[in-house]
């Protein structure tokens, strides 16, 4: 976390170098809350939690944890009919059964058995209401939790995180986005949090591009040039300091660091069992180095799984694309839990949307965000937790609907972060999580 | 539905759709009943239906209490005797007449049955399923008397194989089977042994790029009554695979020659090819399919050339054609039609 998130309110300079320093506005929300004390809700004793992250010691002790996320982004929108919101027997239910977890009462789809006896360590919100159903305003409303503002460019879930809980002296990158297939590619945003939290972003290979150093350059020539401009740099800033400046030599380190973290894309580095355990597929061999760059110290990595996006043959798109997910986050899991990880790293599963509850004529689910499902694993998570209803054939929520905005307070509640916490850009306060929008009490630690 | 003599002589000019009825879940198979006008379905709610053909509203009736545990996707009809397979992996024989269970055999395979196949003396269900093992099982006692594999479980790209289709020739001699992957084995039905094996590459795509997934496969296959021709029907090569909008494909053999007859891709009907069969003297096929529309067509086999086509009300996914190749039923998406040919 960085020095100057010290309370509510910072200040950010959108254009600059992404240097915040603390603000001093009050609060809309607190305002709101303020003017609402002493109407008794059922909510201000799960509530407490929440405020608890806005008490400093509680945010040293959180920021010693260094908290990690990684997205397992569901490109296209995967069937909660399929995956956590399954209703087998149903016209709506498709041909799959509803299998037991290691959590008695909790049934997921049996094309996630690996999943299943990993239950107790995810909780599952299936009352997901987010309204839009198109692909690219969906995804931007999932990424950053909010429809996008004409005057405001709103930073992803990835530039949050990387600017909360990333560190000015990490060497290694704050955020890493792999998106290798096109479909749905989308590279994702820093918005008004400036360039210094865009993600490193690979599409075309699983290593970054152009970070290693030149063949005709030895390594000794490689350092020397380095510790003379350091050297250099050091007596200008010595006689003239500034904000520019400083991020110049931010820049020329944080290459230096991405330069030394080649090695972390390097899944050859793995152990064959290791390795075998991901699988040999493309988003098996991603997990795998998701989960390098969060041991290494990574705050936020997105693996986007592509396609989901099933009009036809929803069914077998599903066995295949559900096999992979099962096997590799299941084996993602085990392997953050084995090295003492889980505990400190968040995976999600999600995407833009769900599907829909009619089959269509191609045995297909079209387009659907009125009730679909996504998950949440590991750090902060109370495990073994089924969240919200939707009706018998899945149509609409019941019950604990949530937006978009619910869920962005609710990872960002799970990581320490206090998603009232706002941005003062300019004048306007901007809330991490929308207006409006409250974390998901029960499915928090 | 109204049987006649078979001429060999006629050939489908016309294809036509007497009528269409809604159904209330989506018809996977079809098989004949003993009454004539009287069919049986298989189907997404689970169950085995009753349908009167000959009604002008046919409805659809469940044959008993008992249900599959999934989607019922094959049926086979031995004198009084139904059998049915589903996408739990069960095997349910079936009093036609009164829709008790006679037997079940739970797990008769581990994954879903796509297709069951009878042999023409009516001794043998065929079953394939995506475990990748083809099974043949006695149809008096249920047992199964002969297991096969020689599919891969997996596709060449690390995801689970299905195997979609089995046909019996008509003499009983060979039965064959079509993959996911496009790969058709001929077996020697009494031995097992490989008699044949074709390759249909077309009919399976695979996206490693846009969507990082796959689609297609062999959906439908029928040997001429002679057994010297085989037909074998999927979907072309799709280039956006969120959809079935590949031109819908047919590959005619000269099997044991290894040889192939005919290619035909159709791309104003598209989609995957469900359900072909031969007409009388082996003169023409037909073929059945869709996208999310459907469509009945009927081809030449000596080229392959189109007699003539319709589109059929959705998906269709079953067809049953009369002894005379004059009709046939088409089981689709929520429907069922009849069609002149």
């Amino acid at each position: 976390m960085h020095p100057d998130h010290t309370g509510r309110g910072t200040t950010v300079h959108p254009q600059g170098s992404g240097v915040a320093q603390p603000g001093s506005g009050i609060s809309r929300r607190r305002l709101l809350a303020m003017s609402a004390a002493g109407v008794a809700s059922p909510l201000v004793a799960d509530m407490s939690a929440i405020r608890l992250l806005r008490s400093p010691a509680f945010a040293a002790e959180l920021r010693k944890q260094e908290r990690r996320v990684i997205l397992l982004w569901l490109a296209g929108g995967a069937s909660q009919f399929e995956t956590w919101d399954p209703k087998p027997g149903v016209k709506t239910g498709g041909p799959f059964r509803a299998i037991p977890t290691d959590v008695p009462g909790i049934h997921i789809s049996e094309l996630l058995p690996g999943l299943a006896q990993r239950m107790r360590h995810t909780a599952v919100i299936r009352s997901l209401n987010t309204k839009i159903a198109d692909h690219g305003t969906a995804a931007e409303l999932m990424e950053c939790g909010r429809r996008n503002d004409p005057s405001v460019r709103f930073p992803d879930i990835g530039a949050i995180v990387a600017r909360e809980l990333g560190r000015l002296e990490s060497t290694v990158p704050d955020y890493v986005s792999l998106y290798t297939s096109t479909e749905g590619r989308r590279k994702g945003t820093s918005g008004f949090l400036g360039a210094r939290y865009s993600p490193m972003f690979l599409s075309e290979s699983m290593t970054p591009p152009n970070i290693l150093r030149l063949e005709n350059l030895t390594d000794v020539d490689h350092h020397d040039r380095a510790a003379l401009r350091d050297a250099l740099a050091r007596r200008f800033t010595a006689e003239s300091r500034s904000l520019a400046v400083d991020s110049h030599l931010s820049a020329y380190q944080r290459v230096q660091g991405m330069m030394a973290s080649a090695d972390l894309f390097d899944i050859g580095r793995e152990p064959e069992s290791v390795r075998a355990r991901y699988g040999s597929t493309q988003f098996g061999e991603q997990c795998l180095i998701a989960r390098r760059l969060v041991e290494a110290g990574v705050p936020f990595v997105k693996v986007a799984r592509a396609w989901w996006d099933s009009h036809g043959q929803n069914f077998e798109t599903h066995q295949e694309l559900c096999a992979d997910l099962d096997h590799c986050m299941s084996a993602l899991l085990d392997d953050l839990r084995a090295r003492g990880l889980l505990e400190h790293t968040l995976v999600i599963t999600l995407g833009e949307f769900g599907r829909t509850p009619g089959i269509n004529a191609s045995l297909g689910r079209d387009h659907f965000a009125s009730a679909w499902s996504c998950s949440l694993s590991g750090a902060g998570v109370r495990g073994g937790v089924a969240y919200g209803k939707t009706d018998k054939e899945g149509h609409t929520v019941v019950e604990g609907e949530a937006s978009a905005g619910d869920l962005f307070a609710t990872i960002l509640a799970s990581l320490g972060i206090d998603p009232e916490h706002e941005y003062m850009l300019g004048s306007r306060p901007v809330p991490l999580a929308d207006f409006g929008s409250e974390p998901i009490t029960e499915v928090l630690a | 539905m109204q049987q006649t003599e078979p001429t060999a002589a006629r050939t489908p000019d016309a294809v036509k759709v007497v009528k269409t009825h809604g159904l209330p879940a989506i018809p996977f198979c079809i098989a004949t009943a003993e009454s004539p006008g009287e069919a049986f379905v298989g189907m997404s709610d689970f169950a085995v239906h009753r349908i009167d053909l000959g009604a002008d509203k046919p409805e659809a009736s469940p044959i008993g209490e008992a249900r599959h545990g999934s989607y019922v996707t094959g049926i086979v009809r031995v004198g009084g005797t139904i059998v049915s397979g589903g996408y739990d992996g069960a095997l349910i024989w079936w009093d036609a007449g009164t829709g008790s269970v006679v037997r079940r055999v739970e797990g008769a395979h581990a994954k879903w049955i796509r297709r069951l196949a009878l042999s023409p003396d009516g001794t043998r269900v065929a079953s394939v399923a995506d475990d990748m093992r083809t099974r043949l099982w006695d149809v008096a006692t249920g047992g199964c008397v002969a297991d096969w594999g020689d599919n891969d479980v997996k596709t060449p790209h690390g995801y689970p194989s299905m195997l979609y289709a089995v046909a019996f020739s008509p003499d009983g001699r060979f039965l064959a089977t079509g993959s996911k992957t496009g790969l058709v084995l001929v077996r020697d039905a009494a031995s097992g042994s490989i008699a044949g094996r074709l390759e249909t590459p077309v009919m399976y795509t695979w996206d490693p790029k846009a969507r990082n997934h796959s689609i297609g496969g062999i959906r439908s296959l029928a040997f001429s009554s002679d057994a010297t021709l085989l037909a074998v029907g999927g979907m072309g090569k799709v280039g956006n695979i969120d959809h079935l909008e590949g031109a819908s494909r047919i590959e005619l053999f000269e099997w044991q020659a290894q040889s192939r007859r005919a290619e035909i891709e159709d791309t104003k009907y598209k989609g995957l090819v469900e359900a072909l069969r031969f007409g009388p003297g082996d003169g023409w096929l037909v073929a059945a399919g869709g996208d999310n529309g459907g469509f009945v067509s009927a081809y030449a086999t000596s080229d392959g050339r189109l007699l003539a086509q319709e589109k059929v009300g959705n998906h269709i996914h079953d067809i049953l054609l009369a002894a005379d190749g004059a009709s046939l039923v088409a089981v689709g998406h929520q429907q069922i039609s009849t069609v002149t040919l």
